[in-house]
């Protein structure tokens, strides 16, 4: 049998099987040593081994890069659910900017960052959730090194008043894509099912500091999953581009991004073409009908990116966009100007008429 | 038309011809740079300031970079300059960015032609759509002939163009060519970069051309060696300001 003193109200420190107690700062602190459950997905594997890796490289740092993160440390806090925040140690505060780095790719810090950061909130217009639709509308845009970081629940029930701590990352650090930032495809690599009409989503957002590790003030939010009928009766208008998720497996393109919303007399276009059966044109094959106002012809810049001959050949191409009853809605990218490659990217604007 | 107000690639002050619009802007400018140049080699991106743009960002556009490649046997000239496109978009209200591509340094003076439209995206509404108008190539004596995608679609401030060439009569093959734009705007006066041709000795690219439209007239004094290869089809692909109708306006 363990006795089990009363750690917590007398000035004790020590460790009783599983449970440590220790005083900092006139406070008493208990915690129970964490177990890893050993089952984990790979991303799950991926976190935890880098926070062991960060640890480990902290101790390798210098005692001058040491004395720098202590300074750091003491101008950061640790959260606290009971009032006052904690003080952090060097390490964790290592361990705090580092983990966020290496959230959006970038490599472990070894002199730490200044203190003075200038992280802005998150400023959007609407968050609109559907089972076909998961999209924050509005973004201010921040520029590099400013990324935005975007935690998601699963679907919980309506009554649920507050889900932000079942919350997981489902975007590590992406830049807004013209104000909008849709995260459909992301969530359901995560969390691996769309949320149903009726669910509450809970949502956190914040910018991180991709140079610094330093995030901005979180924006919390919880929106109720809708039907896209409700939600276009609402206000929410989905913007007209044509993307990967959009075409059919047949089609002869590995990128595609086709972006109607410019306005202006073209189409944007970011597609990389893949040619197919010996003819010097890629169709892309729509699962919906195109809007009839872009219905029409385009024509665009290319360049290869083959290897071999004329693999950085500029290229002009002509694009058909059209429904037919026949065979369905299409985008054909022909090779008109240039050396024909495959595959060939087709970028920028291209005049539509 | 503007200055540049710098850039961080050692090229000097770049004038821009442009028409600028509240979601999109096109720009034109011809200018060079010298790879060896120590600011060329410690940037990662081509960065041209400028003064502010009526857009504070846009998508990708393209544009060209061109380098000359010639040698000499006895008292012939083989001419092997070539070009490709580049990504080229605007970071902000005052920056213009040029994709670094180096593939070419080795050359000497690198020239970009920037002849493109800068859109916005996200924005309200669909693409407006223009009317393609067939350029009617006429001479007096013919002997350029070119493919039925030689057109243009005419706006109040700016033109987009596209030519390709099918073919040439052999005794012209050498000569400088010139060539009557019927239907196209004669307001615009611009150098215009002519891809296509194989490159013999810079076989990753098409060969370059350079040709010019001024007055409603195409004119072409010299081509590279490779010009009429079967298979590398020159074109040229160019969104021009008009003269006389740049500066800030309405979306057309």
């Amino acid at each position: 049998m363990i006795a089990k003193p009363s750690i917590a109200f007398n000035d004790f420190a020590g460790t009783a099987k599983d449970v440590t107690a220790r005083n900092v700062q006139g406070r008493n602190i208990l915690s129970v040593r964490a177990y890893q459950s050993k089952v984990c997905t790979p991303a799950q594997a991926t976190t935890r081994n880098q926070l062991s890796r960060i640890s480990r490289e902290y101790k390798q740092l210098s005692d001058s890069q040491m004395q720098a993160w202590e300074v750091l440390a003491s101008h950061m806090k640790a959260a606290s659910s009971i009032g006052n925040p904690a003080e952090m140690t060097a390490h964790n505060a290592f361990v705090r900017i580092n983990s966020n780095r290496l959230l959006v790719g970038k490599s472990i810090l070894r002199d730490a960052p200044s203190h003075i950061s200038n992280v802005p909130g998150v400023v959007y217009d609407e968050i609109w959730v559907t089972p076909s639709d998961l999209i924050i509308k509005g973004i201010v845009h921040q520029n590099d090194p400013l990324k935005l970081v975007i935690k998601m629940s699963v679907g919980m029930s309506a009554g649920v008043s507050s889900g932000w701590s079942k919350t997981v990352i489902v975007s590590p650090g992406i830049e807004d894509d013209w104000g909008d930032a849709n995260v459909r495809g992301r969530y359901l690599k995560v969390v691996g099912f769309a949320p149903a009409v009726g669910d509450k989503v809970f949502i956190e957002m914040y910018w991180l500091n991709t140079d610094t590790g330093f995030p901005g003030e979180s924006a919390f939010a919880s929106r109720i999953c809708v039907t896209s009928e409700e939600a276009e009766a609402e206000g929410y208008v989905k913007r007209n581009k044509i993307t990967m998720d959009d075409i059919k497996p047949d089609s002869h393109v590995s990128e595609c991004d086709v972006d109607f919303s410019t306005g202006a007399p073209v189409i944007s276009f970011d597609t990389v073409c893949l040619g197919h059966s010996n003819v010097a044109s890629s169709e892309a094959y729509l699962e919906e009908e195109l809007p009839a106002d872009c219905v029409g012809t385009s024509m665009a810049l290319a360049r290869g990116m083959g290897e071999g001959n004329a693999c950085f050949a500029a290229q002009s191409y002509i694009i058909w966009l059209r429904n037919s009853s026949w065979d369905g809605s299409s985008i054909t990218f022909a090779h008109r100007g240039g050396y024909y490659v495959k595959p060939t990217e087709v970028f920028g604007p291209g005049i539509l008429y | 038309m503007f200055n540049s107000t710098g850039n961080n690639f050692g090229a000097g002050s770049i004038q821009f011809k442009d028409y600028q619009a509240s979601n999109y802007v096109v720009l034109n400018a011809k200018f060079s740079y010298d790879p060896t140049n120590a600011a060329y080699q410690a940037a990662d991106v081509l960065e041209i300031y400028v003064p502010d743009l009526s857009i504070d960002r846009s998508a990708v556009a393209g544009v060209i970079l061109t380098f000359q490649d010639r040698y000499v046997y006895s008292s012939y000239t083989w001419n092997n300059d070539g070009g490709t496109a580049i990504k080229s978009w605007i970071k902000d209200k005052n920056t213009i960015c040029l994709e670094k591509f180096t593939n070419f340094d080795d050359k000497g003076e690198i020239t970009i032609f920037i002849q493109a439209l800068y859109p916005m995206l996200n924005q309200p509404g669909n693409p407006i759509k223009g009317t393609r108008t067939r350029i009617n190539m006429t001479q007096e004596t013919r002997y350029l002939y070119w493919s039925s995608d030689t057109f243009c679609v005419i706006f109040e401030h700016w033109v987009f163009l596209h030519m390709q060439f099918s073919s040439c009569s052999y005794s012209y093959r050498n000569q400088p060519w010139e060539a009557v734009m019927g239907d196209f705007p004669t307001d615009v006066n611009a150098d215009v970069p002519f891809l296509g041709g194989s490159n013999q000795y810079n076989p990753s690219v098409n060969g370059f051309s350079l040709a010019h439209v001024e007055n409603g007239v195409f004119t072409c004094q010299e081509r590279m060696s490779g010009f009429d290869s079967t298979g590398y089809d020159p074109f040229i692909f160019a969104f021009l300001v008009r003269d006389g109708e740049e500066g800030n306006g309405d979306v057309d």
